[in-house]
C-alpha cells in the first residue's frame, strides 16, 4: 500500500490546512456580521463590499495572488502561509453572510423584548441573539465546514504538500494504472473525513432542538 | 403577598407618566399626529381604536421602541425629549421603570421560564443568581406557574407564555406596565387566565396603560377609556360614560362594530 501511505503523509497538513482556515472564519466572521447588519451605512456598505469581492473570486486565484502576488519589503508569503490565510479569508467572508442570515432570521421580537427589558446591547447581542441565530445556522456550518475539507485541495497548486499534492507526486512517479490509485483513496479518505462533521452537527441539531421544546 | 408587594420589589415607587405632543411618520406617512396623554401613579388607562389608529405605535413610543419625531415623554423626574438625542443613561431609566408585555409574548425560547424571568434581573439590576431566582420563583407562583420553572417557552400554551411574560416584566419592579394587546394571539378562553393576572395587578395599584380589543376588560378595569382614531385620540374618559354615550361619531361606529357583534 505504497499509494495510502503517500496520501496519509498529506493527511496532517490537509487537517491543519481545513481546521486553521474554520478557525479564522468561525472567529473573523463575527465582526463582519455585525458590520454586514449595522444601522450605519459605511460600515454596511464596506463590509457588503469586502464580502462580495472575496466570494467573488475564485479560491484558486486568491491563492495565487497571495503567494506570488504579496510582497512587502522582504517579506513573501511561503504557500502554507498563503493557503491558511487565503482559505481564512474566504471562510470569513462566507461564515459572516451565514451569521447574518442567522441574525436576520431571529424574530424582530425578541430584541424589542430584550430592549424594553432594559438589557445593553453586547447582552441583548450575546444573550439573546446570538443563541438563537446559532441553533439557526449550525447545519449551514457544518455544511461550509465540509466543503472547506475539500477546497483545502485547491492549495496543493500552490505546492502545499496536503493530500491531493501527495497523490498528484505519487501518479506521477507510477505513470501505470496504479497511478489512479492514491486518488481513489484520497477520495474516500474525504468522505471519512467529513462523515464524523455531518454526525456531530446532526446531533448537536437535535439536542439544541431538544433543549428548546423539552 | 399580593401581586403588587411582588411587584414593588423592595419600595419601588408607583409612577404616572406623561406624554405630550408626541407626532411619528414614516415618510410621508403621519401614523401620530400631535398625541397627549397623562396617566395618574395607579390608574389603569384601556387603549381602544380601530386597526391603524396608532395604538400600538403610541404605546411603543412611550419606552422608546418606536423613537417619535417630536414631543416629550415624563416619568417620575425623568423628562426624555425624544426628538432630541436621547442619553444612554435616560433610556435605561425609562425602560427600568416601564415594563412591556407584548401580544407574541416574545419570550427568549433558549431559556427555561425561570431563566427568563431571571436573567434579565441579574444584567439590569444586577441582582445575584440565587435572589433573581427566588424572585422569579415567587412570581410564577403568583401567576399559578411555578410548575412550569424549568421548562421552556416551547412546551407551555400561549396564554402560560403570557403570564411568564407578564412575570418577566414583573421581576425588574417597573412602576408602570404596558400592554400591547396581551391577549389578541389568545384564543378567548386562554386570554381569561392572563385577563384574570391583569386584573389583579389594576387591583394592586399598578399603573397600567393597555392597548385592547377587550371591551369588557376596558369596562371594568380600567379608569380612563382613550380612542385613537386617525392617529390621534379622539375620545377619552370614563369608561363607562364613553361606551354607554360616545360623544363622537368615529367611537359611536367603532364601538358598535366591537360590542354588537
Amino acid at each position: 500500500m505504497d499509494a495510502l501511505s503517500a496520501v496519509l503523509q498529506g493527511l496532517p497538513m490537509t487537517l491543519m490546512l481545513t481546521l486553521l482556515a474554520f478557525t479564522i472564519g468561525i472567529i473573523g466572521a463575527v465582526p463582519l456580521a455585525v458590520g454586514l447588519s449595522s444601522s450605519n451605512v459605511l460600515v454596511r456598505l464596506a463590509c457588503r463590499l469586502f464580502v462580495d469581492l472575496v466570494r467573488g473570486v475564485p479560491i484558486i486565484v486568491w491563492l495565487f495572488l497571495l503567494k506570488f502576488g504579496i510582497q512587502i519589503g522582504t517579506f513573501k508569503f511561503n504557500p502554507v502561509g498563503a493557503a491558511i490565510v487565503g482559505l481564512g479569508i474566504v471562510s470569513v467572508a462566507y461564515l459572516a453572510e451565514i451569521y447574518r442570515g442567522g441574525l436576520q432570521s431571529v424574530p424582530r421580537g425578541q430584541g424589542e423584548a430584550a430592549h424594553a427589558l432594559g438589557l445593553g446591547r453586547g447582552t441583548t447581542f450575546y444573550g439573546v441573539m446570538v443563541p438563537q441565530a446559532f441553533r439557526i445556522v449550525s447545519p449551514s456550518i457544518a455544511t461550509y465546514l465540509t466543503g472547506l475539507l475539500k477546497d483545502s485541495s485547491i492549495a496543493s497548486t500552490i505546492i502545499v504538500t496536503e493530500m491531493v499534492f501527495q497523490s498528484q507526486a505519487f501518479a506521477r512517479q507510477h505513470p501505470t494504472v496504479e497511478g489512479i490509485l492514491p486518488y481513489i483513496i484520497v477520495g474516500i479518505l474525504y468522505i471519512v473525513l467529513s462523515l464524523p462533521v455531518a454526525y456531530l452537527s446532526r446531533r448537536l441539531d437535535s439536542r439544541m432542538r431538544k433543549a428548546i421544546y423539552a | 403577598m399580593t401581586l403588587s408587594e411582588i411587584a414593588d420589589g423592595r419600595i419601588a415607587p408607583r409612577f404616572g407618566i406623561k406624554l405630550d405632543n408626541i407626532s411619528k411618520r414614516y415618510g410621508d406617512h403621519v401614523v401620530l399626529d400631535d398625541v397627549s396623554l397623562h396617566v395618574e401613579p395607579g390608574t389603569v388607562t384601556a387603549l381602544i381604536g380601530p386597526s391603524g389608529a396608532g395604538k400600538s405605535t403610541f404605546l411603543r413610543c412611550t419606552n422608546l421602541l418606536e423613537r417619535p419625531d417630536s414631543g416629550t415623554i415624563q416619568v417620575g423626574q425623568h423628562t426624555i425629549e425624544p426628538g432630541k438625542e436621547v442619553n444612554s443613561r435616560d433610556l435605561a431609566a425609562l425602560r427600568r421603570t416601564v415594563g412591556m408585555v407584548f401580544q407574541s409574548f416574545n419570550l427568549f425560547p433558549h431559556m427555561s421560564a425561570l431563566k427568563n424571568i431571571s436573567f434579565p434581573q441579574q444584567k439590569v439590576l444586577g441582582r445575584s443568581k440565587e435572589e433573581a431566582d427566588e424572585r422569579s420563583m415567587q412570581l410564577l407562583e403568583r401567576v399559578g406557574l411555578k410548575e412550569k420553572a424549568s421548562q421552556h417557552p416551547g412546551r407551555c400554551s400561549g396564554g402560560q407564555q403570557q403570564r411568564i411574560a407578564i412575570a418577566r416584566a414583573l421581576a425588574l419592579d417597573p412602576g408602570i406596565m404596558l400592554f400591547d394587546e396581551p391577549t389578541s394571539a389568545l384564543d378567548p378562553e386562554v386570554g381569561l387566565e392572563v385577563l384574570a393576572v391583569m386584573r389583579e395587578l389594576a387591583a394592586d395599584g399598578m399603573t397600567m396603560i393597555v392597548v385592547t380589543h377587550e371591551m369588557q376588560f376596558a369596562r371594568d378595569v380600567s379608569d380612563t377609556l382613550v380612542v385613537m382614531a386617525d392617529c390621534k385620540i379622539i375620545e377619552q374618559g370614563d369608561p363607562r360614560a364613553i361606551m354607554s354615550d360616545p360623544q363622537e361619531a368615529r367611537t359611536r361606529r367603532f364601538l358598535r362594530a366591537v360590542l354588537e357583534r
